[in-house]
């Protein structure tokens, strides 16, 4: 699986606190929602990157080893994701979403996370378009099909289901608050 | 750590108390919390112009010099610098400098100068206070 992000940070072999030093540097100039890649040699990052994130409110998504080197994924704090009130009238809560999971129906899932989010943890089966990528890959989603749109806490999957539904989808459902509180099963880097 | 502030003595002189200091302050400030250092006695030796560039080892430990250019660890002039750019407050000791004969331009750029009661009253609410 591939992992995409908006930057990548080379801390490889500098010592503590060097890099969380630069990743603070290196987050400050993203946008607020943007993912960083700090590759890292430091066998203490993994838990300072975490006890970094939160401290500043930044997301930690999770670690990678490849080879010698540790790429830790994170993401800019949002505050508008976590103050903004829902506007798409439709929704679903995690309960009826893992009733529907677990059941013997196969059901579609739409995740709009950053695909870094998605990677690192997501419901089974869930198809993965990010909301900034939305307006120009919605076609690869069926019309006709029940479509249940998550997120982290229900603000981009708020977003996602207005835009749907401006695109003529009619079965469009928004799972709230989303995979911050996901209690069931997951797939993905862990 | 927004609205946490750390308050940090820093009395002693040698190359190990000095990376104590800066990656503790260093680590604090990049992690969003209001930082300052209090430099008294030898602990101005950290941020005096010269001697912070080459700090002495304690007394038998020398060969762990090679251990800190394997681990690639910042100079501590590098981690001065970096703390400066965080906006980690340095204040030198007024009465250690006085006993020591020293002015304020012996120092690193961008000190303030004070004394005990200028520590006090910016440590007075701090969340964290740690001694080196």
């Amino acid at each position: 699986m591939s992992i995409t992000a908006n930057e990548v940070l080379d801390a490889k072999g500098l010592a503590c606190p060097m890099p969380i030093v630069k990743t603070k540097k290196a987050i400050t100039n993203l946008e607020a929602g943007q993912v960083i890649e700090v590759q890292a040699t430091d066998k203490g990052s993994t838990a300072d990157m975490k006890a970094w994130a939160e401290s500043t409110g930044n997301q930690y998504l999770g670690t990678i080893e490849d080879g010698d080197v540790l790429k830790h994924y994170l993401r800019k704090a949002s505050d508008i994701e976590e103050k903004a009130e829902t506007k798409y009238e439709d929704v679903l809560n995690l309960d009826e979403l893992r009733n529907k999971v677990d059941g013997e129906e196969s059901i579609s899932v739409l995740d709009v996370r950053e695909s870094a989010e998605y990677a690192f943890g997501h419901i089974p089966g869930a198809v993965n378009i990010p909301l900034g990528e939305l307006e120009e890959r919605f076609e690869e989603l069926n019309k006709d099909e029940e479509i249940h749109v998550i997120c982290r806490t229900g603000s981009r999957s708020d977003l996602a289901a207005q835009k749907l539904s401006e695109k003529g989808f009619k079965h469009v459902k928004n799972v709230v608050p989303g995979m911050s509180s996901w209690e069931g099963q997951t797939e993905g880097n862990q | 750590m927004v609205n946490t502030k750390v308050a940090i003595i820093a009395a002693n002189g040698g190359l190990f108390d000095a990376y104590k200091v800066f990656n503790i302050a260093s680590a604090a400030a990049a992690s969003d919390a209001e930082v300052g250092i209090f430099f008294t006695f030898e602990g101005l030796n950290l941020i005096h112009k010269e001697a912070h560039k080459n700090l002495p080892l304690p007394e038998g430990k020398e060969h762990f010099q090679e251990g800190f250019t394997k681990a690639n660890v910042p100079s501590i002039e590098e981690l001065v610098e970096i703390a400066q750019e965080m906006d980690v407050k340095l204040i030198a000791c007024q009465m250690t400098m006085d006993v020591m004969s020293l002015e304020k331009d012996a120092f690193v750029e961008g000190i303030e100068v004070g004394g005990a009661a200028t520590f006090i009253e910016y440590a007075k609410d701090a969340d964290i206070s740690l001694t080196f």
